[in-house]
């Protein structure tokens, strides 16, 4: 065990942790930021998606002892009310079924359109094909990307 | 005479779902200032109404639907509402909470718009009566009673508790379907927000103070079993806690209970077991496909049978046949299976996002030797469920690792446990053969499905077997037994191969196996007579008339109505599409989901010349499943169905050797991704009569939909899913 200091939604956290645990885990179990979801454990599903220094990670690819040090950002930490132009606009398209994939989905998009303010179709594809929706909300969650992009710049 | 309580609550629940239930029961505050008419309604006398959600959420929408129903009769605003998940208590006594076969819109439209009205017949009385004036002179709106003639006002929370000392009306006059508020109009869904910032509560999100996590190293084999264990290596992984043997469950194994979820996975890892295999050791699905398909040979349990099938395939002037395979299938919702338990001395709380609350009390309650109302069990939301979560397996081990122990805990699958021990989809195998007459009008279809039991439903018992129209008793299998199409010589028998895989309803349970062989064959014979497949369909639909099979009513006119719509919206007689290196075509089914959907598809679809590559540029949906509540869900749920349908058609397959699952993650079972999705085009068909249930009606069509556009697009027929690549260039 070791003590690990994380930037986390602009606090600094300490965690007692073996160094090989994974990010993910640390925020769900130890942080109780139960917002990043485990849907793969293998980095293919994309539901634990992160931001590490405004880029996006699989948080169940990260050990906690690589994380030290490095500032991350949750779907709790997106935006202070839930209210990033990429949250509205799913909650606007009326995207969310389950749900239990968006927040990863949110997080990506986040950052596709920080990357890419007017994202083509071959844009979205590249980002959020990365990312399992079971429930096939994929047609969506394209409208919410596009909805957001047009709403320009805010949070 | 006025109904009882007991009565009144009988008689909404349409199939006496409710048993009596006393109103003050129902408080959760015991404030006599509270008014609850019935189980899903409390309004307080702060204007709040609590609206209680009976089934489970698992992104089909019921949080939305079912206030949407209950606050239009009720006449209250969207913003007054809060939503209650019903748990396992007494306000449910007598109410069975089961979410499944797309019924939650069907089983509770009537029932939740009586309650809505009862409560809202009861709040004007209580008002009229105060201003000493006929309730026919007052209106209920957005939570509040006003006297037209006055324009005197009182809120809903001012009534109340005059309002809980009525009795309950006898027939409370429910809404013209013209005045409907919310009903038919698009609603958000109600856990938008919650989810979007995160803070929506899933199963795997249940927090109890003190509790532990639990991973369990599952015997690989079907049917096998711990033979011993060493818990040493275990035990040393920092944070593990415990080591627990679990009997229970459908995949029994050894549990590592600990500090946090990742130290019991590295736990159960670490654990050294050695497995007792059991009969199945060798179990080979490629196999048991080869059995089933022997069974083709044999003769089967009677389905359906009009006229003279053998003779007429005898007689036919031109013949085809053709079989089509369907594999095993995993559900794998995106939140793998859990379940938080705390067992105490004569109690126990379970947590747990499942599809059937009421089951999993029943059984907790037995594995413990308690009372069934000393087990609590709260329905968390649900990360997808699509069958999967009918069954409560997980539950029963995490109650007996919970009192092993002493403590809390959750148990958590990983996404291994999750595609390796499931209730598969099981597999399918149907050979259809039809024939022409002289004048290539079509003659006859005989089929013959072979395929398994769910063990959801139990296996048949030897007297049931003995009853040659057992299955056809059942309606079963839903697709070949509701045939729609109008052979003067038809005929489908059913051969029954059972394996020892565990099964269960998947996402349109047995029709997506049914319609994918029937739809396909259809387009086969339509292309064999040189006949347009949409133009087949129409002609064999006639005269649209109501069929009735068994229990079954068949309404050919509302599905013709839809096709009718559907060759339109996809440009069915458009000319094809040319993208150069790439073949493309059209394809078209359609299907009948347990007589109350009707639903027909059109795909485009392209291949790449010499790669094989897959492009699914558009589907376009119409269907007709009668009133619509919430226009908005219902077109999420045809995307999501269509992409269902389109992960089976393209991707899905689990396979067994040496009696376990090969597959294990989305690495080797792979879902259609965002890159994949095509376009989908919802078309809605208005209609007044009942709502039928859509949770699954727009998968059914989509594989033969798809193999349909492939042999368009390249004379190349595909029978067994799913379709790949390397399929379609061998």
């Amino acid at each position: 065990m070791a003590k690990y200091t994380l930037q986390v939604n602009g606090r600094a956290r300490q965690v007692d942790a073996e160094p090989d645990m994974p990010l993910l885990w640390v925020l769900r179990d130890l942080l109780h930021l139960t917002g990043t979801k485990y849907g793969c454990g293998m980095g293919v599903c994309g539901a634990c998606t992160v931001h590490q220094d405004g880029r996006a990670v699989r948080s169940c690819q990260i050990t906690v002892s690589s994380a030290a040090g490095k500032k991350y950002t949750t779907i709790e930490g997106l935006s202070a009310s839930g209210d990033h132009r990429c949250q509205r606009a799913w909650i606007e398209e009326d995207v969310s079924q389950c749900g239990y994939c968006q927040a990863g989905m949110v997080m990506t998009a986040a950052l596709l359109l920080v990357d890419k303010p007017h994202p083509t179709e071959a844009d979205i594809d590249a980002a959020m094909s990365e990312h399992i929706c079971r429930c096939g909300t994929y047609q969506r969650i394209r409208k919410a990307i596009h909805r957001a992009a047009t709403e320009g710049k805010r949070s | 005479m006025k109904p009882t309580r007991r009565e009144f609550l009988q008689s909404v629940a349409g199939a006496g779902l409710i048993l009596a239930i006393d109103a003050r029961a129902f408080s959760a505050t015991d404030r006599t200032a509270d008014f609850a008419p019935n189980a899903y309604i409390q309004i307080n006398a702060d204007n709040i109404v609590h609206l209680w959600v009976t089934r489970t959420e698992m992104g089909q929408g019921v949080r939305t639907t079912l206030p949407m129903m209950l606050a239009d009769e009720l006449e209250v605003d969207w913003s007054q509402i809060r939503l209650e998940q019903a748990a396992t208590v007494s306000r449910f006594k007598g109410i069975r909470l089961r979410t499944s076969g797309s019924g939650s819109t069907v089983g509770t439209y009537n029932a939740l718009r009586k309650a809505g009205a009862t409560a809202r017949v009861m709040l004007v009385a209580a008002a009229a009566e105060r201003w000493g004036v006929e309730p026919a002179t007052c209106r209920a709106q957005a939570g509040t009673v006003t006297h037209l003639p006055s324009g005197r006002t009182f809120t809903y929370g001012s009534l109340a508790e005059a309002a809980a000392r009525r009795s309950v009306p006898e027939n409370p006059l429910l809404k013209d379907p013209r005045d409907f508020r919310y009903i038919g109009k698009p609603m958000k869904r109600t856990d938008g927000p919650a989810i979007m910032s995160g803070n929506a509560k899933y199963g795997l999100d249940t927090r109890v103070p003190g509790m532990l996590f639990a991973v369990v190293k599952r015997c690989p084999y079907l049917g096998g079993r711990v033979a011993s264990f060493d818990r040493t290596k275990a035990m040393a992984v920092r944070g593990v806690r415990y080591v627990v043997p679990i009997k229970t469950g459908l995949a029994t194994g050894v549990a590592a209970v600990a500090d946090h979820t990742w130290a019991a996975m590295k736990g159960a890892d670490a654990l050294v077991v050695t497995w007792d295999p059991g009969p199945n050791r060798y179990f080979d699905s490629d196999q048991f496909l080869q059995e089933m398909e022997n069974g083709l040979n044999e003769s089967g349990y009677f389905v359906r049978g009009d006229g003279d099938a053998e003779k007429a395939l005898a007689s036919a002037a031109q013949k085809i046949d053709a079989v089509y395979e369907f594999p095993f299938q995993a559900h794998a919702p995106l939140e793998v299976m859990n379940c938080v338990a705390d067992v105490r001395s004569g109690s126990c709380e379970i947590w747990v996002p499942t599809q059937t609350p009421t089951t999993a009390q029943e059984d907790v309650a037995k594995q413990l030797g308690l009372p069934q109302e000393s087990v609590k069990v709260n329905v968390t939301l649900t990360g997808g469920g699509f069958g999967r979560r009918l069954f409560v397996d997980y539950v029963p081990e995490a109650v007996e690792i919970s009192r092993a122990i002493g403590k809390p805990i959750q148990v958590v699958w990983t996404r291994s446990d999750d595609m390796r021990f499931g209730f598969f989809q099981p597999p399918s195998i149907v050979r259809i053969a039809g024939g022409f007459d002289q004048d290539g009008k079509p003659l006859v279809w005989s089929q013959r499905s072979v395929g398994c039991d769910l063990s959801m439903f139990g296996s048949p018992t030897e007297q049931d077997l003995a009853d040659s129209l057992h299955y056809f008793k059942d309606g079963s299998p839903w697709g070949a037994f509701d045939n729609p199409y109008n052979f003067a010589n038809l005929k489908a028998d059913f051969v029954r191969r059972n394996s020892p895989v565990p099964t269960g309803p998947w996402r349109a349970v047995e029709y997506p196996a049914q319609v994918f062989a029937r739809e396909s064959f259809i387009d086969e014979m339509a292309h064999a007579a040189g006949r347009d497949p949409l133009v087949l369909r129409l002609e064999l639909l006639q005269p649209g008339d109501i069929l009735k099979v068994g229990d079954a009513k068949i309404d050919r006119g509302r599905l013709i109505a839809a096709l009718t719509l559907v060759a339109k919206k996809g440009n069915w007689h458009g000319p094809p599409r040319s993208i150069p290196g790439r073949d493309w075509g059209r394809g078209l089914a359609c299907n009948i989901y347990s007589d109350d959907c009707f639903i027909a598809q059109v795909a485009e679809v392209s291949v790449e010349k010499g790669t094989g590559d897959i492009r699914v540029h558009r589907i376009v949906c119409a269907l007709d499943c009668g009133r619509v509540i919430n226009p908005l869900g219902l077109e999420g749920q045809t995307e999501s169905g269509i992409t269902w349908g389109l992960t089976a058609a393209l991707h899905g397959r689990i396979d067994f050797k040496n009696g376990a699952a090969v597959q294990e993650n989305f690495v080797d079972y792979q879902v259609l991704r965002l890159n994949e999705a095509p376009v989908i085009e919802t078309h809605i068909i208005p209609s007044d009569l009942p709502p039928g249930g859509f949770g699954e009606t727009a998968v059914p069509p989509v594989a033969p939909a798809i193999a349909n556009a492939i042999f368009a697009a390249t004379g190349k027929r595909m029978r067994r899913l799913p379709i790949t690549p390397k399929k379609l260039i061998t």
